[in-house]
C-alpha cells in the first residue's frame, strides 16, 4: 500500500532489516498422523527476494499455504507485522499479502483486464465492483508493469504461458500489498519466459520494494535472483541465508538426494544440473 | 469490448422479442383465440367474457411457467458457480424433489398450511442440498461426484415423493399436481403465492452476480483476494436452494432446464455473471413458456407437461455437457 514512500526508508538506512513475516513453530499435517510442516521456524525479510528451494513434496507449497491463511496450522502461529495473522481477517490480510499460486484456473472467456480488476477485491465492499479512482489506478498500474496491458482486451486462456503468468501477477499486484508470494512461477515456463519472469520479480523488488518470498526449481536461478535463500527438506528448514555463502555440493545433496558438481566462473558459482 | 458487447446486447434483444411473440402465442393457444386489441381492450377499457376466460385460465399458468423457468435457470446458474461444475441442476442433483417431497407432504396432510407451502419446501430443498454437500465433498468438489450423490439423493426423494401420491389414491389434485409437474390447474392464488418469493430470489441472485465470479475463480486464489469463500459458497447455494425450492412448490420437479439455459446463455454472451444471470432468467422464462405450450398444442387435447418435454431435451443435453466438462473449467 504506502511501500512507494518506503522505498527510500527501508533501502537507505537498513541497519536491521525487519522481518515482516515470522513463521513460528509452524506444525501441519493433512491426515493427523504424517506432519507435513514441522516446527517450523522463518523469516520474511522486508524488502528482500528470499527463495525457497526443496524436493517436490518437501511442503514448499504448503508452507505457503500456511502462511497465506489458506490452510491453517496444527501448531505454531504466523505473524504478519508481529501480529497473530489468525486474529486477522481475510480481507484485511488481503491488503497486505497477496500470493500467486500454481496452475490456476479461470473461466475460459474472462479477460485480462477482467481478471486485474479481481485483485481490487479486498477493498471492495459486499456488493461493490472495482470502478473507483484508486481502484482503476491500480489496476492501470499493474497492467503496466507486468507489461500486459496491450492483452488487456484477450482472454486469459488464449495467452501464451508466459503471457498468462504475467496476467496472474498482475491481478496480485493490483491489491497493491507491500508482500507477495509466488509459488513456482516460472514452471512450464521456457527459459526465455523464467527469464523474463525473474526480471519481472526482480524489478517489482528493487523499484517498488516489494518483498517477494517464492519458490524456484532452478537452483542457477534461485542463486542469481535471490537476496535469501532458505533449503527446505521433510517439512524444515535446513539451510538459510546469503545464496552465494550457502550453496554447496553437500547442501544440494542433502536437499535433492544427487551429488551436483558445481563450477565458478567469472566469479559466479554454477551448478551443473546435468 | 465494443467488439464483444454488440453480440450481447442482440441476443438480448432477440430473446427479449422471441420471450414476447412466444407469452402471445401461449394466450393464444387453446379454444379460445383473441386478437391482440381484444385482449388489450378486454383487459383495459371494457369487460369481455372471452378475455375474462383467458384472464382467469390461461395468464395464471402463464405466470407460473414464466417465474418458475426464471427461477429455475438462475438456480443453475448458482449451484453451477458455487460447485465449480456446468453440470449441477437443481433438478438433477435432488434439490427439486427434496422441495417436492416436503411440498406434497402439506398438500396432502396439512392442506390448509397451503400459503407456507414454499418456506417448508424451501427446508426440504435445503435438507437435499446439504446432503448432496456432505456426501459429495472429499478434498473439494469433483464434479462427477456430484452428480453421482445428486442422482442418488434425487431418487430417494422422487421415490418418496411418489409413494407418497400412491398413498393418497394418486388423486389428489394438490399432490397429483405436484407429483407430476402439472401446470394446468394453476389459478391467481397460486401466483400470489409464489410471486414474492421468486422475485426476492432473483434480486438476491443478480445482487450476487460477483460473489459468482469470484467463486469460480480456485478457492485458493478467491481467498487470497480475501474472500471467505465457505461462507460465500453457503450464500449463493441457499439463494439458489430458495429459486428451485419456490419454483418446485408451484411446479413440480422440472429437471434440466437449469442445464441446458445456462449453458446456450454462455455461449451466446460468456461466463461473466453481471450478463449471464440476467440473460438466463429471460432464457429461462422463454424456454419454460415454449415447452409447455408446446405440450398443450402437439396431441391436443391431451397435455404432455413441459416437465417431460425438458427432460427429453435435457438428458441429452446433460451427455453433451458431461463429455465436454472437462474443458469447460481449467484454463
Amino acid at each position: 500500500m504506502a511501500y512507494k514512500e518506503d522505498i527510500e526508508g527501508t533501502h537507505q538506512n537498513t541497519e536491521k532489516p525487519l522481518a515482516v513475516m515470522q513463521a513460528r513453530n509452524l506444525t501441519f499435517s493433512y491426515d493427523g498422523v504424517t506432519n507435513v510442516i514441522e516446527h517450523l521456524d522463518l523469516d520474511v525479510w522486508e524488502g528482500k527476494i528470499t527463495v525457497l528451494l526443496g524436493a517436490n513434496g518437501c511442503g514448499k507449497s504448503t508452507l505457503f499455504k500456511l502462511m497465506t491463511k489458506n490452510l491453517f496450522p496444527d501448531d505454531g502461529e504466523t505473524l504478519l507485522y508481529g501480529n497473530d495473522a489468525d486474529d486477522m481477517g481475510l480481507k484485511e490480510f488481503a491488503r497486505n499479502v497477496a500470493i500467486v499460486h500454481q496452475n490456476n484456473t479461470a473461466p475460459p472467456d474472462l479477460t485480462v483486464e477482467t481478471l486485474v480488476g479481481y485483485g481490487r477485491t479486498p477493498y471492495l465492499n459486499a456488493f461493490q465492483t472495482a470502478g473507483g479512482k484508486e481502484d482503476e489506478e491500480a489496476i492501470r498500474w499493474a497492467m503496466d508493469v507486468t507489461n500486459v496491458t496491450k492483452y488487456r482486451k484477450r482472454q486469459v486462456s488464449q495467452l501464451s504461458g508466459g503471457q498468462r503468468q504475467r496476467a496472474w501477477i498482475a491481478m496480485a499486484l493490483a491489491m497493491k500489498t507491500s508482500i507477495l508470494y509466488l509459488d513456482e512461477p516460472t514452471s512450464f515456463l521456457d527459459v526465455r519466459y523464467q527469464i523474463e519472469i525473474l526480471k519481472l520479480v526482480r524489478s517489482l523488488n528493487r523499484d517498488y520494494g516489494i518483498t517477494i518470498i517464492m519458490v524456484l526449481h532452478d537452483i542457477n536461478q534461485a542463486m542469481e535472483y535471490a537476496d535469501i535463500l532458505v533449503g527446505m527438506k521433510g517439512g524444515r528448514i535446513i539451510a538459510e541465508g546469503n545464496p552465494r555463502e550457502i550453496v554447496t555440493p553437500e547442501l544440494l545433496e542433502t536437499l535433492y538426494g544427487i551429488r551436483l558438481p558445481m563450477i565458478e566462473t567469472g566469479g559466479r558459482k554454477f551448478v551443473l544440473t546435468v | 469490448m465494443a467488439e464483444k458487447k454488440k453480440p450481447t446486447a442482440i441476443s438480448f434483444l432477440v430473446l427479449i422479442v422471441v420471450l414476447a411473440v412466444t407469452i402471445y402465442v401461449a394466450i393464444n393457444t387453446g379454444s379460445i383465440s383473441i386478437s391482440m386489441k381484444q385482449l388489450l381492450d378486454g383487459l383495459f377499457v371494457a369487460y369481455d367474457p372471452d378475455v375474462a376466460t383467458v384472464y382467469d385460465l390461461r395468464f395464471p399458468r402463464i405466470i407460473i411457467a414464466l417465474l418458475g423457468g426464471a427461477a429455475l435457470s438462475v438456480s443453475g446458474v448458482l449451484f453451477q458457480a458455487c460447485m465449480k461444475n456446468p453440470i449441477a441442476d437443481p433438478g438433477v442433483i435432488g434439490v427439486s424433489s427434496g422441495a417436492s417431497f416436503i411440498a406434497v407432504l402439506i398438500a396432502g396432510i396439512f392442506p390448509n398450511l397451503y400459503f407456507l407451502t414454499p418456506l417448508l419446501a424451501f427446508a426440504g430443498g435445503i435438507l437435499a442440498c446439504g446432503l448432496v454437500y456432505l456426501l459429495a465433498f472429499r478434498n473439494g468438489l469433483n464434479p462427477l461426484r456430484v452428480i453421482l450423490v445428486g442422482v442418488a439423493v434425487n431418487a430417494v426423494f422422487t421415490g418418496l415423493t411418489q409413494a407418497f401420491n400412491s398413498m393418497t389414491g394418486g388423486n389428489l389434485s394438490g399432490v397429483a399436481s405436484i407429483a407430476n409437474a402439472n401446470i394446468s390447474q394453476k389459478t391467481w392464488d397460486d401466483v400470489y403465492i409464489i410471486t414474492g418469493y421468486v422475485v426476492l430470489g432473483l434480486v438476491l441472485a443478480l445482487m450476487a452476480f460477483y460473489k459468482c465470479d469470484l467463486l469460480s475463480l480456485s478457492d485458493q486464489t478467491a481467498r487470497g483476494l480475501g474472500v471467505n469463500v465457505t461462507m460465500t459458497r453457503i450464500l449463493v447455494s441457499l439463494i439458489a436452494v430458495i429459486l428451485a425450492s419456490i419454483s418446485t412448490a408451484e411446479m413440480g420437479v422440472v429437471s434440466f432446464i437449469g442445464l441446458i439455459v445456462p449453458h446456450i446463455a454462455r455461449i451466446l454472451v460468456g461466463s461473466q455473471h453481471k450478463v449471464l444471470i440476467p440473460f438466463s432468467m429471460l432464457g429461462g422464462a422463454f424456454l419454460m413458456l415454449l415447452a409447455d405450450t408446446l405440450g398443450r398444442t402437439i396431441a391436443a387435447p391431451y397435455e404432455i407437461s413441459a416437465s417431460i418435454l425438458l427432460s427429453i431435451v435435457g438428458g441429452p443435453m446433460l451427455i453433451i455437457l458431461i463429455r465436454r466438462s472437462d474443458k469447460t473449467y481449467g484454463v
